[in-house]
């Protein structure tokens, strides 16, 4: 039988191809089989994020679409999107996580100017960036007690105000609707300082010190080597912070208000999580607290959309 | 090439997974074994307990709030109790006042949870009770015994008895007859009238003295507020019910009387007459200005009046009823309630065993015991109110129980209190105008309308009759 060649194919390879018994078909097979086995490791996990996510996820966009609490539902199809633009409470929390978004320049160059500066070798250097990291590992129940013995009216904070002479600052910090967020903003700030600075500092140790050397030969100072070298060295980690910052103060912010507010006064430091919590299991009305919980899911996505874009970008990035 | 195993002639994959096969197959066996080897071990308990008859009930109990040591001699009582009923076990699990609601609601959407709980007295009974999570204990314990319980009516419907009062607790208020001295005031006389009040605080205050102390962080001085004064502006319980149901013109007028009510408070908070950091203390922390001496008027509970009179002396502390402000047919009425209401599950599986443990509670022992181990009054006319001691115990005892009483919070439904009620005392205290406080009333019950459809509907009937 006649050899036909097309495109550089022979006839002879499609057969070769066809014959099941070949070596290189029993290791495609093997192979398949590999996968499957590998596909069967993973059955479990995926039906259980398939459960604990899709299903939740399901269940919330489905609720979003009944009024009632659970057991008495009832369908009131696109209502509860609609109550959520009157409902003053429900904008006033969404304006606070945004408003709670200037949290996200404040902490991080905070953290990075002490990254910078504490990234010198000195003296009992760990032991430092250890105590700036306590805020960090503090349980939020106790941190809520001081910050609230602290902030409150003619708490300590003012009684310190007064001492030296500053009683032109005093304000009822958590108790004035025009302060309260800021105030929590504040805490926020304080206990995320210590991560942002653990972060940064760990990404300024993995640059190589014979760039710096190398800067330094060139005569480079203090200061341009941190504004020229270090900092656009660790510029994918600062995006990185910035973007889970940013999605931390939209969705996980409840604690602070909760322990230091409960959302009050009158939803002045109420925030979309905690809107969804008191809807939902303080009102029982889970219609709502889910449509509002698609609405964070969507800001969220925002972000979320982000940080996979800023990650995709660093790993196609030359390091 | 495929590798042969020494003694096999299977290929080595093959081999090896079905070993692995074959170990997932002894796990599994053992897993089964395991599995029924518990069952097994379970089954004997399981029938062991049915066979002697245990009977377990969960108890989700509240009551520290109102009176401090109501934990203690609940715990007591089940103990008396069990040893009495060997075979009764019962679980108390204590609420906290951020608890007691959105726990039962919860288990109540579940059709799971305690077999005996505590609600504040009518709507936060009634609300789940027309939603068929309570069963009516009138239902269970006789009307020769119902009888003498104190405040029934509060729990009440179509005849019904839905919950058990424990106590009768009223709200006074309590002045500091020291603090009236230094103020040059009358230590023996209480503001009756809003004027006067408001007369005694502005001496108070132009002698250094917190005139009335308070705290709002929760909104519970807010919420007290709605209780006492915008029921002085009430001819009947109705006009505030249709007005949340929102019957005829009821609303706007319901509105507008809470205007003149937000109106008051505001001027009172305007004028300096509460502690300036009222709204970022605690209710708990705003009371203790009393006993610390730092303010000399507050509105309290019994228990707590009875409490700061230890600490300040029995002679310096004085009790009343709250100053009347408004005009209302209720304006004269007292602020007493059985607060704290006790009542079976509609799931529990034990409601005869629930309703016998409950009966148990107001057996003359047990109220005295309450009396004495607490200082609460028990909603019982059996107990002799000679076995109450003290001059102050037995003024309180005399404004709970002298006339008609009405605790306007309890006839709003609770998703309205929290939405709307608290929050609308935290906009007065924080600074804000009456008309801000009454418009957050007016977009909480819409939206409570639309959103809680059926609990509107329940709501709205039982208003009608009611």
């Amino acid at each position: 039988m006649q050899e036909v060649r097309i495109g550089g194919v022979t006839s002879a390879d499609v057969v070769s191809s066809n014959d099941v018994s070949t070596p290189a078909t029993k290791g495609g097979r093997r192979r398949r089989r590999g996968q499957l086995w590998a596909y069967g490791y993973m059955a479990p996990a995926l039906v259980m994020l398939g459960l604990v996510f899709a299903y939740s996820l399901y269940q919330v966009v489905k609720y979003s679409f009944y009024a009632g609490g659970v057991g008495q539902l009832t369908w009131v199809g696109t209502s509860n999107y609609k109550d959520l633009l009157i409902d003053p409470q429900f904008m006033s929390s969404m304006f606070n996580n945004f408003k709670l978004l200037i949290v996200v320049p404040i902490v991080t160059s905070l953290s990075l100017i002490v990254s910078l500066i504490i990234n010198t070798s000195f003296r009992g250097i760990r032991k430092y960036r250890a105590i700036l990291f306590v805020p960090y590992i503090l349980p939020a129940v106790a941190m809520g007690l001081s910050f609230s013995y602290l902030l409150q009216g003619n708490g300590i904070l003012d009684s310190f105000l007064t001492n030296v002479h500053l009683s032109g600052l005093i304000h009822d910090w958590l108790g004035s609707p025009s302060w309260v967020i800021f105030s929590i903003g504040g805490v926020i700030v304080w206990q995320q300082f210590g991560f942002g600075v653990v972060v940064f500092s760990a990404a300024l140790l993995a640059v190589p010190q014979e760039m710096i050397e190398a800067a330094r030969i060139d005569g480079a100072g203090w200061w341009v080597i941190q504004r020229r070298i270090l900092v656009p060295q660790i510029i994918r980690i600062i995006e990185f912070f910035v973007i889970l910052q940013s999605i931390n103060m939209l969705s996980s912010v409840f604690t602070y208000v909760y322990v230091l507010t409960g959302g009050g006064p009158a939803y002045a430091s109420s925030v979309l999580e905690f809107f969804i919590y008191q809807n939902g299991f303080e009102n029982g009305s889970i219609g709502i607290a889910s449509a509002a919980a698609v609405a964070l899911l969507a800001l969220a996505s925002i972000f979320i959309a982000l940080y996979i874009w800023a990650r995709a970008r660093s790993a196609k990035a030359p390091h | 090439m495929t590798k042969k195993v020494l003694g096999s002639d299977q290929p080595s994959s093959m081999r090896i997974s079905k070993m692995a096969s074959s170990t997932i197959k002894r796990m599994l066996t053992m897993l089964c074994a395991v599995s029924v080897a518990l069952g097994a071990a379970a089954l004997p308990i399981a029938t062991n307990a049915s066979a002697a008859g245990k009977t377990n009930l969960t108890y989700w109990f509240w009551g520290e709030g109102d009176i401090p040591g109501m934990n203690n001699w609940m715990q007591q009582r089940i103990a008396i109790y069990e040893k009495a009923n060997p075979n009764v076990t019962v679980t108390l699990v204590p609420q906290s006042n951020d608890s007691v609601i959105p726990s039962f609601t919860l288990a109540a959407s579940q059709k799971s949870g305690p077999d005996i709980d505590t609600q504040w007295a009518t709507l936060p009974v009634l609300q789940p009770a027309l939603a068929g999570a309570v069963t009516p204990i009138s239902n269970y314990i006789p009307k020769s015994e119902t009888s003498h319980w104190l405040d029934t009516a509060e729990n009440t419907y179509m005849g019904k008895i839905y919950a058990m009062p424990l106590y009768v607790i009223g709200v006074p208020l309590v002045w500091n007859k020291k603090l009236f001295v230094k103020a040059g005031l009358n230590p023996n006389v209480a503001p009756k009238t809003w004027a006067q009040f408001l007369t005694d605080c502005a001496a108070l205050k132009a002698h250094g003295i917190i005139p009335f102390g308070m705290g709002n962080a929760g909104g519970d001085f807010g919420a007290w507020m709605f209780a006492i004064y915008e029921k002085q502006l009430l001819n009947s319980i109705s006009q505030l019910t249709k007005g949340v149901a929102n019957v005829g013109s009821n609303r706007a007028a319901l509105l507008a009387s809470l205007t003149k009510m937000y109106t008051m408070f505001q001027n009172l908070i305007k004028s300096g007459y509460v502690n300036s950091n009222v709204a970022t203390l605690d209710f708990a922390q705003g009371w203790n200005l009393f006993p610390e001496g730092k303010s000399a008027m507050t509105f309290t509970t019994d228990g707590n009046a009875l409490a700061w009179a230890k600490t300040l002396g029995q002679a310096n502390v004085g009790a009343a009823a709250p100053p009347i402000w408004g005009n209302g047919a209720l304006a004269k009425t007292y602020d007493a309630t059985q607060s704290s209401s006790e009542f079976i599950a509609s799931w529990s599986s034990n409601k005869a065993a629930d309703a016998k443990f409950m009966g148990f509670l107001h057996s003359a022992v047990n109220m005295k015991a309450l009396n004495t181990e607490t200082g609460a009054f028990p909603a019982d006319n059996r107990f002799p109110k000679g076995d109450i001691v003290g001059t102050l115990a037995k003024q309180l005892d005399g404004l709970d129980t002298a006339g008609p009483s009405v605790w306007l919070e309890n006839f709003i439904p609770p998703t309205i209190d929290t939405a709307a009620d608290r929050p609308a005392g935290q906009v007065i205290t924080s600074g804000g105008s009456a008309a801000k406080a009454v418009a957050l009333w007016s977009t909480q019950l819409t939206l409570w309308q639309t959103q809680q459809p059926s609990q509107f509907q329940q709501f709205s009937t039982w208003a009608k009759s009611a």
